[in-house]
């Protein structure tokens, strides 16, 4: 049983298809990464994956660890294991971000039957991995990605991502705004999450940030399908040439 | 739960006492250098407050929560008159509908021709539970001075879509992400002795 295996899958808002039958696989442990450009469909399937509203799935299937995916709820989902990193953060004012994540982390262990923590046990787990990723006391007391900046954000992200433990990570253009400073802070924290029981799908349009995370496949999305897949070389095939060999 | 009617409050010189709404109209008048601020929680029937500020100084400001489930029909109106230059007032008015409710709001900012250098604001914002909820708000500015600061705004809608996938995406439940966001929406807004009465409201209905 595959890990992630995405069947046939037509999708899109409305009546406008932007999936138009895809497929993929990931098995456990891999990190592939998913290129293209730009109305490709990337970031429509990412959003399915873990459940937005605003799209309708019209065939196919996505089965994660041998579950029916499509047919839970996105808190299911993520409680499932599923986790993304918004490419565009959503600010949310008046929900203070430590708030936040202890009733995000307490709703996983309830869905798991685990004991919730309390906020002792809470407050001594998040200042541990807080630390690890350079987010400051301040930052856990301001509302839920308010005011941050986007290099900012993506760590908050990713920080969310390492607390909550996922074990399949979908990040969406985890590098769009970040300086290379960030994104060697953000590519680090994604780094040490690499184990053989945690798989990652990265969306991206640059080569740039396979040089810090290094996929096992990079796959080639080109109107709503994958049409082509290999190695890193691909993506150094890409860098070069562009996406017009595809379209 | 059980409502027994809307619940208000008065602070004046520092000091928080209760308000009986069950007439349904109040009315004040401010005097020079004094300053009241009302709060009320509205849940039925409905509901006039007017306030007059008499004299140079005088401030107000009106705040006022408005839950309304079920078939209810809810009239709220907020009336202040600048009767004197240089006086301040403030409305602030937050809303939460389901099921088939729906609220009138009427806020009024009169300011004559004498008075100068008046204050005014109003800002009215609602969330819509249901497609069949409603709000109708009008705001009424009626200003015949021309030296006056003078701004209302007001907005309805359901809860933003986008703020409760990114809470749904984190593992928290609809139920529980929507009540986190109305908690929000109305952070800060009202003392405790009404606040506690609100999350009663949100945790029995929403």
């Amino acid at each position: 049983m595959a890990f992630l295996e995405i069947k046939d899958l037509h999708a899109g808002i409305g009546e406008k298809e932007i999936i138009k039958g895809l497929n993929l696989t990931i098995e456990k442990g891999e990190v592939h990464a998913i290129m293209g450009p730009n109305g490709s469909g990337k970031s429509t399937l990412s959003n399915i994956i873990a459940g937005h509203p605003a799209y309708t799935v019209y065939g196919g299937s996505i089965l994660f660890k041998g579950k029916d995916l499509l047919s839970l709820s996105p808190d299911e989902r993520a409680n499932s294991g599923v986790f993304l990193a918004f490419q565009y953060p959503t600010e949310l004012p008046g929900v203070g971000t430590a708030l936040f994540l202890k009733t995000a982390l307490n709703a996983k262990r309830k869905f798991l039957g685990e004991k919730e923590l309390d906020a002792v046990q809470f407050m001594k787990r998040l200042k541990t991995r807080a630390t690890a990723l350079g987010i400051t006391d301040e930052m856990l007391k301001r509302p839920v990605n308010v005011g941050f900046s986007g290099g900012e954000k993506k760590k908050i992200e990713t920080f969310q991502m390492a607390f909550l433990e996922p074990d399949f990570c979908i990040l969406d253009e985890m590098d769009s705004g970040l300086d290379i400073d960030a994104l060697k802070v953000v590519s680090d924290g994604i780094n040490v999450m690499r184990e053989p029981h945690r798989s990652f799908l990265m969306i991206t349009h640059y080569q740039r940030l396979l040089n810090y995370i290094r996929p096992d496949v990079v796959h080639i999305m080109v109107d709503g399908r994958i049409v082509r897949s290999g190695d890193m070389s691909l993506a150094l095939y890409l860098e070069e040439k562009g996406y017009e060999d595809y379209r | 739960m059980k409502i027994t009617g809307n619940i208000g409050f008065i602070r004046k010189n520092n000091v928080l006492s209760p308000l009986d709404l069950t007439g349904g109209e109040l009315s004040f008048s401010v005097d020079r250098d004094e300053t009241i601020q009302i709060y009320c929680l509205h849940l039925i029937g409905s509901l006039n407050i007017k306030v007059q500020l008499q004299k140079e100084g005088a401030r107000c400001s009106l705040n006022c929560v408005y839950l309304s489930h079920q078939k209810a029909r809810n009239n709220l109106s907020f009336e202040v008159i600048h009767n004197e230059r240089q006086t301040s007032s403030e409305q602030i008015v937050r809303g939460i509908l389901l099921d088939q409710a729906s609220m009138n709001f009427l806020g009024t900012i009169r300011i004559p021709p004498n008075s100068q250098k008046c204050v005014g604001t109003q800002n009215h914002r609602a969330v819509l539970l249901s497609d069949e909820a409603s709000v109708s708000a009008i705001p009424e500015l009626e200003i015949y001075a021309d030296d006056v600061q003078c701004s209302h705004g007001s907005a309805v809608g359901p809860l933003d879509e986008n703020a409760l996938f990114y809470l749904q995406s984190r593992g928290i439940d609809k139920k529980q992400a929507t009540q986190i966001l109305l908690k929000a929406f109305l952070t800060d807004l009202m003392p405790n002795e009404i606040q506690t009465v609100i999350d009663e409201w949100m945790a029995e209905y929403v």
